[in-house]
């Protein structure tokens, strides 16, 4: 079957009972592979009353057809329903895992039930073997990935959990090929809660492409296109990610101490500018991919990988922190533990300001960088007031009674763009499947970065359709499966293209987009049978009600009710935000 | 004010320079601090028509100029000017 391996395999650890699940074209077709794909195949396995934790929970590893093929196509969707947020999840990672797992003769493995007691997965020609892992618990991601290798082959390729994940933290990572990270929504404690340590994958087998002569065409454009764009081709090679710290801040929305602020007063210190001529190493590159955005870091006293932008700001900016070794040093522990960086600094930064009203007494200050290692590695293990920051910012504010102060959405925490300083993205957080992520549709790329096109930020005009359009686009990628920083280079038509020479089916534009709309549209049905509905598409209400005093964002406030109607009429949803029937017929879901 | 951002500083020795710029436009100002910088920068900014690349990003005053005149928009005395190559991320 060309682009695919044949077989997804469905794995009781409860039972030991293994079976094929049969995908037909027709699905293939209708939801590509990867986030699509995983989200459909998750849909039929479970509802909305499975618990995240429980046996009867499907944790899903896929794998799109263009996996193991074209550049950065070593890529992994992990699909489940979240224990952080409630709701369905999918989260990437990078890396080579994907490619090798495909290699190793699987498109995807679902995991039901719970070991009795721990275990790792070892797939090789198609085969998945349950292996003993309980001399791996309680190892940390870089000491698992290492033993798991040394039992099985240097050249397997291991996604694990660490501590965090085995503790159940709600915002524990998988981590695969050393520091690359599932990390959003808290996959890597479904992995704990079922006695799943690793998952090692190992092999030989090639991808069948149905149009060699035409893949090879559609490659050396693609590489072309990916160097001529100083994006892909120079900026992300050069600064990395963190090359936004100074961008994003220049526009006065660089959330500081928790989204009071816009402004940070050091962001010069944690730039990609500053990272480059400090503590960079070398670039790193994910599964043939050309463009290396990942840094190797060396701090006096340790290295590792990272930090990226979100990770730089997350222990940064939001905590008052300038100091840029101990941000990097608390993004190594994340690693280590298996957290979600992100959800971990978010937190931290809430449990300050709660500290601050005087809402919680842990002490927490502004700008206190010497503890960072400690709270990430306290939260881990659930210990001391890391118990405390387990509980995520949602969780953790409604107890201290400010949920207010929790910068979320659905329950996830708010990357580092300050909503108030660019209208589409508020729209793209409060109308998010997975809760408060950038990555559903980055707005950020036509408000301030100006790609493909240059949109007025503060403007509400016709940013419902954008909106819809992104998380309709990102879907498409997220399914295929490929790294969304080809988006910088390359548009919708290029992906149909790429699919057409690997699988050998012709799509076209229109149908794709429909795809993408269908994937969205499922996953917010998933989510309105939870109990999520137009309350829940909202945010915190700071970016309602507070203004900036200083910086270029000042004086703005989010202005969700000029954009939701609008947005759901897009999307053929009630005013409920409910997809109406004749949507779903449309989509013939 | 003309600060330096990004790629930018691979091609002037310092991040920032002080430039009269009173009732320049940015095109003309830009011009001015390549020589005063000491360095060639304009290519990582401008395409070969000296037009904005997709994704260059100048802000006078915080503000976008492609939202006002573009590279014919007017810098004033005491304005700060932040020049950002091409750049994204996630």
């Amino acid at each position: 079957m060309n682009g695919w391996m044949g077989k997804i395999v469905k794995l009781d650890l409860g039972t030991g009972v293994q079976e094929i699940v049969e995908v037909g074209d027709e699905t293939r077709r209708r939801y590509i592979g990867g986030r699509g794909l995983g989200v459909k195949l998750y849909a039929d396995l479970c509802s909305a009353a499975t618990d995240p934790f429980a046996d009867g929970n499907a944790l899903i590893f896929m794998t799109g057809p263009l996996t193991g093929t074209l550049m950065t196509s070593g890529r992994y969707q992990v699909v489940s329903r979240s224990p952080l947020t409630g709701t369905i999840c999918d989260s990437s990672s990078g890396g080579t895992f994907g490619a090798v797992l495909k290699a190793a003769g699987l498109d995807g493995l679902i995991v039901t039930g719970r070991a009795p007691t721990p275990v790792y997965l070892s797939v090789h020609d198609g085969e998945v073997d349950v292996r003993d892992a309980s001399a791996l618990w309680g190892l940390d991601t870089q000491q698992t990935q290492k033993a798991v290798q040394a039992e099985l082959s240097a050249k397997a390729s291991v996604a694990c959990i660490g501590p965090a994940g085995e503790n159940r933290i709600l915002f524990a990572a998988i981590m695969n090929d050393k520091d690359r990270a599932a990390g959003r929504g808290g996959m890597g404690a479904i992995m704990g809660a079922k006695n799943l340590k690793a998952i090692a994958a190992s092999g030989g087998a090639s991808v069948a492409i149905a149009d060699p002569a035409g893949y090879k065409d559609v490659a050396s454009r693609l590489d072309r296109m990916v160097d001529k764009n100083p994006v892909t081709g120079k900026s992300l090679q050069v600064l990395g990610t963190s090359v936004l710290v100074n961008i994003i801040n220049a526009h006065g929305m660089f959330p500081t101490e928790n989204f009071r602020r816009g402004v940070f007063n050091d962001a010069e210190g944690t730039s990609g500018e500053k990272i480059a001529e400090s503590l960079l190493q070398r670039q790193s590159a994910c599964y043939k991919c050309p463009i290396g955005c990942g840094r190797t870091t060396r701090t006096k006293d340790m290295s590792g990988e990272g930090p990226e932008y979100e990770t730089v700001w997350a222990f940064g900016a939001h905590l008052g922190i300038s100091d840029l070794t101990a941000i990097t040093e608390a993004n190594y522990a994340c690693n280590e533990l298996g957290l979600d960086t992100i959800t971990m600094g978010s937190t931290i930064g809430c449990a300050m300001e709660l500290c601050e009203t005087g809402a919680w007494t842990a002490g927490l200050r502004w700008g206190e960088a010497g503890k960072l290692r400690e709270w990430v590695t306290d939260t881990a293990y659930r210990r001391g007031i890391g118990a405390d920051l387990a509980l995520g910012s949602k969780r953790l504010a409604a107890r201290c009674g400010r949920p207010d102060l929790a910068m979320q959405v659905k329950g996830m925490e708010l990357p580092a763009y300050d909503p108030r300083g660019a209208q589409g993205m508020a729209l793209s957080y409060a109308t998010s499947n997975r809760g408060g992520c950038h990555m559903r549709a980055y707005m950020i790329a036509p408000e301030i970065l100006g790609h493909p096109v240059f949109l007025d930020r503060f403007s509400t005009a016709g940013k419902a359709e954008l909106v819809a359009l992104f998380q309709d686009v990102s879907a498409v990628v997220d399914s295929a499966v490929l790294c969304r920083f080809l988006q910088f280079a390359v548009g919708i038509s290029s992906f149909a293209e790429m699919l057409r020479t690997v699988i050998g089916l012709d799509f076209s534009d229109e149908e794709l987009m429909t795809t993408g709309r269908r994937i969205y549209t499922l996953e917010r049905l998933f989510n309105n049978r939870a109990g999520f509905g137009r309350g829940d598409d909202t945010l915190p209400p700071r970016f309602f009600n507070e203004e900036f005093q200083t910086g270029s964002s000042r004086h703005r406030r989010v202005r969700l009710d000029e954009m939701l109607d609008d947005y759901y009429a897009v999307r053929g949803w009630d005013k409920s935000g409910a997809p109406l029937p004749r949507t779903l017929a449309e989509l013939g879901l | 004010m003309v600060k330096f951002y990004g790629l930018l500083r691979r091609h002037v020795p310092k991040a920032a320079v002080e430039i009269a710029a009173d009732g320049l436009t940015v095109l003309a100002l830009l011009r001015k601090a390549e020589e005063e910088a000491g360095g060639a920068f304009l290519d990582e900014l401008l395409d070969r028509e000296r037009g904005l690349l997709t994704g260059t990003i100048i802000l006078v005053n915080g503000e976008n100029i492609r939202l006002g005149q573009g590279l014919e928009t007017r810098v004033g005395a005491g304005d700060r000017v932040d020049l950002f190559s091409p750049a994204g991320g996630g």
